[in-house]
């Protein structure tokens, strides 16, 4: 039996759920908060000037277009996004971004590096992450305070220590990616898989808002999927759930990367997943095709009928409400609709996709960004007052 | 649980507007007969059909340009007369017609009030013009523009399409019709207009799309409803239907899953 909980512990969860809306809806008026955290105005008022005086938050009169008001007008809360921040990173196979972002989600800073064919070992992702870090803290205000950091990978990542068995290239076996970043940035870094983390993103601040049954499809050279169920992530026993990529939907297709064959990357192709200006990509080939290039509207028919095909099979498991797709499919998705649909609309049972809505993910190519931000922001959205202040590393 | 930032539009029961039995003419050249088209809020409702359907015919209807010589126009259940321009867009209907019509040697937010200013009765400083057309493109998502003051001449075609659906829905309307908004651009363009199509359905606007590209509507579109010789072949759910149908629709009027004889009456959901 667990004990009740104390006063102590219900302010705690308070302060976090304040923060937290105000994170995730941006300025926000006290009688909003008051409305929709179900507190009394004294409570609010009450977590707002804690949450003030810990630098979190600031409350200020709203800015009112109209005037002519009747009444007093209810402070508005927003977020020290200026000053309390994370460092969020993404590691592709061929790309690698840093950023310096706010609380609420504003992108502060940001850097990219891209090295198109090759890709990184683990210890140049540290160098140029490391590297990219001491560059962002010089323009971080002097009395900023970093959160914490967070990092998406395009590989498996291992639920219980955030090891990466294999991935994204050849150099990586079992590396112990969070231990080596945060050795090189001088901070506890947590760990997720990008399309785990965009899967988050879509749901807290793109197009999954308010849906709580959602796959998030991210393209980058392979497919990686993230799922909530019930608004939950489904992680898996080992935290490895969510390869659809590696779903196969042709026996005696192609060749995996993974060994196997007919895997849904494979044959959805390299076209689909290839990112750039480069004619090898669904862009030169979606242009080529409108130009009535035969081969390539060939092409595009077939990449837009294997992605239709997996996501049927997706949506016969899983009944999601909706399906996200993000990185190199945003683009794939868009100029293939017609046959994507057609083939779902063809395959899937009809009660499975009677309500089932498909978007393209509203934070772009930054979703799984925004979501290391979040993974970043947890320990202090969690327990503000404890977490929050320790001063900027470095 | 966080609040709903937005709260989904709870699904289509009623459509906010509905034709039933349109007829229009010129001269002996009988366009449109009897045309029905229902559109639904938070729903994107793609209009398709070959060239010569009738399709900017029945939006200009809709837009009050022309004035139908039969049939009924219901808004939000009631029935109304649309004789002119002023009289949809007092309902909250605004059309983006195929050519546009915004002035190049005009910025951005004077192109989002022109001919709007005096409209509604009151009149707007620079300042307060400047704040509004800046928030109504924010809260589309624009980002592409770099700047409002921007003279429309150096906009790109996409920029320029997103320009006039801004304007279209800064007055609160409650139903946009796009003519061809992605006939002219180029492959990421055309993602960048498309996906501001969906976004304004899932702000809750009711929103029809013309287009010939059938990936841009199944992209997009909820409903499909498809006009052959000026008739209404069929209203379908774009999770109900495929590609080849639709073309089938499109240039026989029929299609076999439907049976023959699938006409105006035949699917209707
Ligand atoms: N003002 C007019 N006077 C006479 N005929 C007209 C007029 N406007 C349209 N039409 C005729 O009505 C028919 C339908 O034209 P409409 O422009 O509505 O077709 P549409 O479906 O929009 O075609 P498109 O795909 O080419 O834009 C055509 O045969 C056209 O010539
Ligand atoms: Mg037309
Ligand atoms: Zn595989």
């Amino acid at each position: 039996m667990r004990a009740a909980p104390t006063q102590e512990d219900i302010r705690r969860q308070n302060l976090g759920a304040l923060l937290r809306h105000v994170h995730v809806l941006g300025p926000t008026s006290r009688a909003r908060l008051t409305a929709g955290m179900g507190l009394n105005r004294s409570t609010i008022g009450a977590l707002t000037t804690e949450l003030a005086a810990a630098g979190l938050i600031v409350e200020e009169a709203p800015r009112d277009t109209s005037g002519g008001g009747r009444g007093r007008p209810s402070l508005v809360v927003r977020a020290q996004s200026q000053r309390v921040y994370v460092y969020a990173f993404t590691i592709g196979v061929d790309r690698l971004v840093a950023a310096r972002v706010g609380l609420g989600g504003v992108i502060l800073d940001r850097r990219e590096l891209q090295r198109p064919g090759s890709g990184f070992s683990p210890k140049e992702v540290a160098e140029a992450l490391g590297g990219f870090v001491a560059q962002m803290r010089l323009s971080a205000p002097h009395d900023g305070v970093c959160v914490g950091a967070g990092v998406a990978v395009c590989a498996m990542v291992r639920g219980s220590d955030g090891t990466i068995p294999e991935g994204p290239t050849q150099d990586w076996r079992n590396e112990p990616l969070g231990e080596r970043l945060s050795a090189a940035i001088g901070m506890v870094v947590m760990v997720g898989n990008d399309a785990d983390l965009g899967v988050v993103a879509e749901h807290t601040r793109g197009a999954a808002v308010g849906c709580d049954d959602v796959i998030y499809l991210h393209g980058d050279v392979c497919i990686g999927g993230g799922i909530l169920s019930a608004g939950r992530p489904v992680a898996g026993g080992d935290g490895y759930a969510g390869e659809v990529g590696h779903m196969v939907v042709n026996p005696d297709g192609r060749p995996c990367r993974c060994g196997a064959r007919g895997c849904w990357e494979a044959e959805i192709g390299e076209f689909a997943l290839t990112r750039g200006t480069a004619k090898h990509t669904i862009g030169g080939l979606a242009d080529a095709a409108a130009r009535g290039d035969h081969d390539a509207e060939e092409g595009m028919r077939r990449v837009g009928d294997w992605l239709g095909l997996g996501v049927a099979n997706l949506v016969n498991i899983l009944n999601p409400q909706m399906v996200v797709f993000g990185g190199t499919l945003r683009e794939v998705y868009l100029a293939t609709a017609a046959q994507v649909r057609s083939r779902l609309n063809r395959t899937s049972l009809s009660v499975t996709r009677e309500h089932l809505k498909l978007r393209t993910a509203a934070l772009g190519d930054d979703a799984p960004l925004y979501g290391a931000a979040e993974l970043a922001f947890a320990r202090l959205l969690d327990n503000p007052l404890e977490s929050g202040l320790a001063p900027a590393a470095g | 649980m966080a609040l709903s930032p937005t709260p989904a539009p709870p699904p289509a029961s009623n459509p906010v507007l509905e034709l039933r039995g349109v007829n229009k003419s010129f001269g002996a050249v009988h366009v449109l007969r009897d045309v029905d088209l229902s559109v639904y809020e938070g729903q994107v409702t793609a209009l398709v059909g070959d060239n010569g359907a009738g399709k900017s015919t029945l939006v200009k209807c809709i837009g009050g340009i022309h004035t139908a010589d039969s049939g009924e126009y219901f808004f939000d259940g009631a029935p109304v007369t649309v004789h002119s321009p002023r009289d949809a867009s007092d309902l909250g209907v605004e059309i983006v017609y195929q050519d546009l019509a915004l002035c190049d040697n005009l910025d951005i937010v004077q192109n989002m009030f022109l001919g709007r200013e005096r409209r509604r009765g009151w009149v707007l400083d620079e300042d307060s013009m400047e704040q509004i057309a800046e928030e109504t493109l924010a809260g589309l998502s624009v980002r592409t523009v770099s700047s409002i003051r921007q003279r429309v001449s150096s906009l790109s075609g996409g920029q320029r399409q997103t320009v006039a659906i801004a304007k279209a829905v800064l007055w609160n309307s409650k139903v946009v019709v796009l003519d061809e908004p992605t006939a002219a651009l180029g492959v990421s363009q055309t993602a960048q207009v498309l996906e501001l199509v969906r976004r304004l359905a899932d702000n809750g606007l009711a929103v029809v799309l013309i287009s010939h590209n059938m990936n841009d509507v199944f992209a997009v579109a909820d409903r499909i409803a498809v006009l052959y010789l000026g008739r209404t072949a069929a209203q379908v759910n774009a999770g109900e239907i495929t590609h080849s149908q639709i073309v089938e629709l499109i240039t026989s009027g029929q299609t076999e899953a439907f049976g023959p004889g699938a006409g105006r009456n035949g699917v209707n959901r």
